[in-house]
């Protein structure tokens, strides 16, 4: 059978869903794998549903928003593109193609744009072929880094830093200072790629008690990292020492929040 | 969040054929059949038509009948339908948020009318997806708030006084905020009003008066809004009136702030030479008999008007009042020679069309130019003008010497509109102006509740248009203050405090500053003036907040659904 | 009830007027004199500059007018006589019978299957075809068939299938007394009669269409579906052309503008453009009018992103070709100066929109004047735009002067503040 793939779209109530309302109305044909999910504002679209919807198995998403300047909600729709941006980012650690993710600006008036966007999206995504996690073998490498994925986006700094960013390049920081864009985006790869090492970290160790040794073999990490990820997570409270074996401490994740 | 008893939820599906519009796609019945297997649905039935009467009651018998506690229709768009639907739940006695929709026409049937398979396929997809998040829909309430039967009007011209001088008879306090030391607005500036030479003065003076005059309209000059709080109903406003801030209470606000006129720096001669003026100079210079005899008046059209790239727009009037200054010229001074050099002549309706003849029959000559060829005015050194422009019916450039040169300006949106726009946190269009809630059926009202607008503040505009719009504003903010009340939206954010930790991300994120954190610095949000985005429960930090009616595990469920299977 | 208003005519501007009221607690009674409410914009496709699906934004405003518990809806009917003044009007309203009990009619279309009796569809104008037993369109509010007496057999079918036993030849006219405080008049406009200009072939040629005509067939509940054909032959026209000011801005026939016909030729024209990329479409226009928020924008992307040549000038005549059907359309090329000609497979006109032929009876009626051309004279045209020569009786949309959709809708809210004034200031005078 042919490949059809799954696509859950991300659709803002005032832009992009009217646009696929007025595909429809102006009875634009585009393929019908896409299922919508309305939500007032592309900026209510939370890190976390997107994941959530890869990890189970979705072979595309699709998040669109109204143009910038069209906002309902003045500027939700940057909120949205800073939060995609840091996803692209995050899902390339994983293993995933991050294309699977995408972004697009519809507005109200365009409904043949709209259904260009998505039959261009559907064609990509059937060219990829299926999701690596989705039908009877997934890939569990890919599944255990995207569940990592999720809760690096969870996570407090990760968040501050997405939240923020618009303010802190735009407007001043706490010390009148403006924060240029590089230093920022620099900032966020780096927290990304460290946050991520860690919830792999702590994945893994939720799972089974492991040593420094055996968690870099596993994670294909140096034991240098892997060493100081944990020291910084014991401070945390996210991780203990579950025994001792000779000397060799064995680590376990501690339930937090 | 302690959460009361779950009911276990019984969820009724409807759906609709509409005629053949998804039914001539969709298997209807299939989807009904399947809807039937969807965990939670106690019942499921199609209808021809659900947004009928008879679809509208049919979905309150089930409820009853089947003690169905959220329901489910699957037809057109929330965007039109939703309000209707959720009407008949409420008239049932169901909450109306305990509603949700299924878009299988205009998303799906319509879009998909060559492949009725997979539209079917889609249809039952989206249809549990809807049943995913009815099933964890929970009832919201919409606070009633009460309303100061007072109206604050920004803007002394024709169209807020007419605004005033309306909500006044119909028992309304207000207070018009004009920032001129006098009443009045651009048509204090002008001459004769089109289309029918009236007297502005006169008539300026017959309104002003009777603005003055009615007791429930206060009127601050010299006056501008410095900041607005709050929401409808309840505004709080400060009027700097004289650098002395005063504060109001307000239930609604009109804008009627006008617009100014472009001055057309550069441009044909303007300000280099003191004989190329705009309209609104020569109607001073009509107004003061200032205007001494020419031999000949060029009028040129669409300066700055009607541009390919930048001003794009027609600013309406500018034909209108050329035809009628052109008409007073030949009425003052009969042996003028009037040229109107033009490229779309805008005399719409019956009244333009009757003066645009009544000045060809006079003798007022009309040429026309085109946007590639504009006409170009230069000077000797005597002062005298040279107009050198296209012909379109003659095909040729022609050569013309004047007095005078008038040029048409168009009305552009006032200086300081973008800064009123942040005050009020409404929108300005991309052509400056303000910028309404829909175009077609909402002209006059914006999206942000009890706040309207009127005249040429919202797009160039003659006066008796800016007078029906005044009034239609009168009617619209109007309804709220009559009824006293307004019910506030039920779809905001709230914060669960135990897990707020104060970081403020939230505070900054909210573009209605509808977030403030408390005296032990916790995040609360003002849930009147919260319009619902979400952007702050997508952004914080500590997931502390929750979006009513699309919650964190409502969308996820949404999403989800589409996957199973 | 002296707190409560007439408004007639059930189009977009009294349906506003009507809203605007009842939200603030006055009463109303809306008298329509067609079987629906809805008027002329519930028979367009789109609506420009925005391509809002007409009928989709309508509907909902339509429906609230039949859910609100301060509105009553009186269509199928004409108003009779009006006596008394500002405050207090006493109103005569015939409610003519449509033989189907409005009460038991549940709208299921039993009735208009089984009705062997087909006429031409009004609402479609005339291209589609409907039962003597019918509703005009799908969305019609309320949603009641009734019988056209005229064309009705009596063969009682219908009687006999329909299950909620509706059907009542017994039905007679049925004469309301109202009492109200003030009268909104709101009651449109309709065409110019094209076949006038003979030169054009409207009414000889099977495809030289109204706007109105174009509009239904663009329509997808319209008679073909929102499929784009030539009625001579059924194939898809790939040459269409538009020719504006058809009996309006002329001497002989009506001299005004009708202000509404350059946008919805260009809002026509996209819409063949979104059904058919390829086609070629022309519009012959005096002067491109495109003076509202929005249009000229509207304008340049209908000429830039749709290709849509407009061609100024206004074609001499059009000649049928007997065998093809195609349509030669003669003009004179005023920027080169020849006489050239398009082969169109379709023509539309965009006929001037005149006042109401049933203006002059209501204007009897209520002694309200009427303009030279018979739309309702206003007060003062530029500083009362809304009030009419009688206190208590006020004029919105069409009617009034040419205008478009949201110009209709202000200035039917503006009518709705008016009345309520009256109302208000009536019941002080009453009190003191």
């Amino acid at each position: 059978m042919e490949f059809e793939p799954k696509i859950v779209g991300f659709l803002c109530n005032w832009c992009s869903y009217a646009g696929a309302d007025l595909a429809g109305v102006s009875r634009i044909q585009y393929p019908p794998n896409i299922r919508i999910v309305r939500v007032m504002c592309s900026g209510r679209i939370d890190p976390d549903f997107i994941l959530e919807t890869l990890i189970h198995g979705a072979d595309g998403v699709l998040v669109m928003g109204c143009h910038p300047g069209d906002c309902h909600y003045i500027e939700g729709n940057l909120h949205a593109e800073r939060k995609a941006k840091m996803l692209r980012n995050l899902i390339a650690e994983t293993g995933l193609e991050p294309e699977r993710m995408h972004l697009e600006w519809v507005s109200a008036s365009e409904g043949a744009r709209f259904a260009q966007l998505v039959k261009e999206f559907t064609d990509r995504i059937t060219k990829l072929g299926p999701s690596p996690i989705s039908g009877e073998n997934p890939n569990k490498v890919i599944l255990e880094n995207l569940l990592a994925a999720k809760r690096t986006a969870g996570d407090f700094r990760l968040r501050v830093i997405v939240g923020r960013e618009r303010e802190l390049v735009e407007d001043k920081n706490a010390y009148g200072e403006k924060v240029p864009q590089e230093k920022l985006d620099e900032l966020l790869s780096e927290a990304i790629k460290t946050e991520y090492t860690r919830n792999r970290i702590y994945n893994m160790l939720e799972k089974e008690s492991l040593s420094v040794r055996e968690l870099s073999k596993r994670l294909d990490l140096s034991t240098q990292d892997v060493l100081t990820n944990i020291v910084v997570m014991r401070k945390k409270g996210m991780l203990g020492v579950e025994r001792i074996e000779g000397t060799t401490p064995i680590y376990m994740s501690l339930e937090v929040r | 969040m302690a959460t009361p008893k779950k009911e276990i939820p019984r969820v009724g599906v409807f759906v609709c054929h509409c005629g053949i519009n998804i039914g001539g796609v969709v298997k209807v019945s299939e989807v009904v059949e399947f809807a039937k297997t969807i965990p939670d649905v106690a019942y499921a039935e199609a209808n021809l038509y659900t947004c009928s009467s008879e679809g509208i009651s049919k979905i309150k018998e089930a409820i009853k009948k089947y003690n169905l506690n959220r329901v489910v229709v699957a037809s057109c768009t929330p965007r039109t339908h939703e309000p209707l639907f959720r009407n008949a739940c409420e008239e049932a006695g169901l909450n109306k948020y305990l509603f949700e929709m299924a878009n299988i026409r205009d998303q799906c049937s319509w879009a998909h009318m060559h492949e009725p398979e997979k539209a079917t396929t889609k249809a039952k997809d989206l249809v549990k997806m809807a049943v995913a998040k009815a099933r964890l829909l929970e009832p919201q309430d919409e606070p009633e708030i009460d309303v100061t039967p007072s109206a604050l009007v920004i803007g002394g011209g024709i169209s807020g006084m007419t605004a005033a001088l309306s909500m006044a008879n119909q028992g309304f306090n207000v207070n018009i905020v004009e920032r001129e030391p006098e009443l009045g607005g651009m048509l204090a500036k002008l001459h004769m009003l089109c289309p029918n030479f009236e007297d502005a003065s006169k008539a300026l003076s017959s309104i002003v008066d009777a603005v003055k005059s009615n007791q429930k309209i206060n009127v601050l000059t010299s006056s501008e809004v410095e900041d607005v709080k709050g929401f409808i109903g309840n505004f709080d406003v400060t009027v700097k009136k004289d650098d002395k801030p005063l504060k109001l209470n307000q239930g609604t606000i009109v804008v009627a702030t006008g617009a100014e006129n472009f001055e057309p720096i550069n441009m044909y001669g303007y300000k280099s030479n003191e004989n190329v003026l705009t309209q609104m100079q020569l109607e001073k210079l009509l107004k003061t008999g200032d205007l001494r005899k020419p031999d000949k008046v060029v009028m040129i059209q669409c300066v700055g008007a009607r541009e390919e790239k930048g001003r794009q727009y027609c600013s309406r009037i500018c034909c209108g009042v050329a035809i009628k200054n052109a008409l007073i010229i030949k009425d003052l001074y009969p042996e003028t020679e009037l040229f109107i050099i033009f490229r779309d002549l805008q005399t719409y309706g019956q009244e333009y069309e009757a003066c645009y003849t009544e000045a060809r029959e006079k003798g007022v000559h009309f040429i026309k130019y085109t946007s590639s060829n504009p006409p170009e005015v230069s000077s000797n050194s005597e002062g005298k003008l040279t107009i050198k422009t296209y012909d379109a019916f003659l095909k040729e450039m022609v050569e013309l010497e004047s007095d005078l040169v008038v040029l048409s300006t168009p009305l552009i949106p006032q200086k300081d509109a973008e800064k009123l726009s942040k005050i009020l946190k409404v929108p300005l269009g991309s052509d400056g102006f303000f910028f309404e809630a829909h175009v077609k059926l909402r002209p006059i009202d914006f999206a942000t509740d009890g706040i309207f607008v009127c005249g040429s503040a919202h797009s160039p505009k003659d006066i008796s248009e800016s007078i029906s719009q005044a009034l239609g504003v009168a009617s619209r903010a109007a309804i709220p203050m009559a009824n006293k009340h307004v019910r506030a939206d039920a779809i905001t954010s709230i914060i669960n405090e135990d897990l707020c930790s104060g970081c403020g991300t939230c505070v900054r994120i909210c573009p209605y500053g509808a977030i403030q954190k408390n005296e032990i610095g916790i995040a609360q949000v003002t849930s009147v003036v919260c319009k619902g985005c979400g952007t702050c429960a997508a952004s914080c930090p500590e997931k502390a907040i929750t979006m009513r009616h699309f919650t964190d595990d409502q969308i996820t469920a949404q999403a989800l659904a589409a996957l199973e299977g | 009830m002296a707190d409560s208003v007439l408004v007639i005519g059930g189009g977009i501007a009294g349906i506003q007027a009507s809203l605007d009221l009842a939200s603030r607690g006055m009463n109303v009674y809306l008298v329509d004199e067609n079987p629906s409410i809805g008027g002329r914009m519930a028979q367009l496709d789109k609506t420009f500059p925005t391509m809002d699906c007409s009928i989709c934004i309508l509907a909902p405003k339509m429906i609230e007018c039949s859910r609100h518990p301060n509105i009553k809806l009186l269509t199928y009917s004409e108003v009779q006589e009006v006596k008394g003044s500002a405050g207090n009007f006493e109103v005569k309203i015939l409610k003519k019978p449509r033989y189907v009990d409005e009460e038991k009619c549940t709208g299921c279309g039993t009735c208009a299957q089984s009705c062997p009796v087909e006429v031409p569809n009004e609402f479609d104008m005339n291209i589609g075809i409907r039962k003597a037993i019918h509703i005009p369109f799908l969305q019609a509010v309320p949603l009641k068939y009734l019988i056209d007496e005229e064309n009705c057999l009596k063969c009682r079918l219908c009687e006999r299938v329909c299950g909620a036993k509706a059907v009542n030849f017994d039905q007679k006219p049925e004469t309301i007394n109202l009492n109200v405080g003030s009268i909104i008049i709101a009651s449109g406009f309709e065409l110019f009669d094209s076949t006038k200009k003979s030169e054009y072939g409207y009414g000889r040629y099977r495809d030289v269409l109204t706007s109105m005509e174009f509009e239904r067939m663009l329509s997808a509940s319209g008679p073909t579906g929102g499929n784009l054909v030539r009625l001579a032959d059924g194939k898809v026209p790939n040459t269409i052309v538009f020719i504006q000011c058809i009996g309006s801005r002329s001497s002989k026939d009506l001299p005004y503008c009708s202000s509404v016909c350059c946008m919805y030729a260009t809002k026509e024209a996209i819409l063949i453009k979104e059904h058919h990329p390829e086609s070629e479409v022309y519009i012959f226009y005096i002067d491109l009018r495109a003076f509202g928020k929005g249009f000229q924008e509207f304008i340049n992307r209908a000429r830039d992103e749709y290709k849509i040549k407009y061609i100024e000038g206004h074609p001499s005549r059009i000649v049928e070709d007997p065998k093809t059907k195609n349509l030669q359309v003669h003009y004179e090329d005023v920027v080169e100066g020849d006489i050239k000609n398009i082969v169109a497979d379709l023509v539309v006109l965009c006929p001037a929109l005149i006042p109401r032929k049933g203006n002059e009876k209501l204007s009897k009626i209520m002694n309200v004047q009427l303009d030279e051309l018979g739309f309702f004279k206003a007060k003062d045209s530029l500083l009362n735009p809304i009030d009419t020569n009688i206190p208590g009786i006020f004029i919105c949309g069409y009617c009034q002067s040419p205008k478009d959709i949201p110009d209709s809708v202000a200035q039917a809210s503006g009518a709705a503040a008016r009345a309520a004034e009256t109302i208000i200031q009536a019941t002080q005078r009453g009190k003191r």
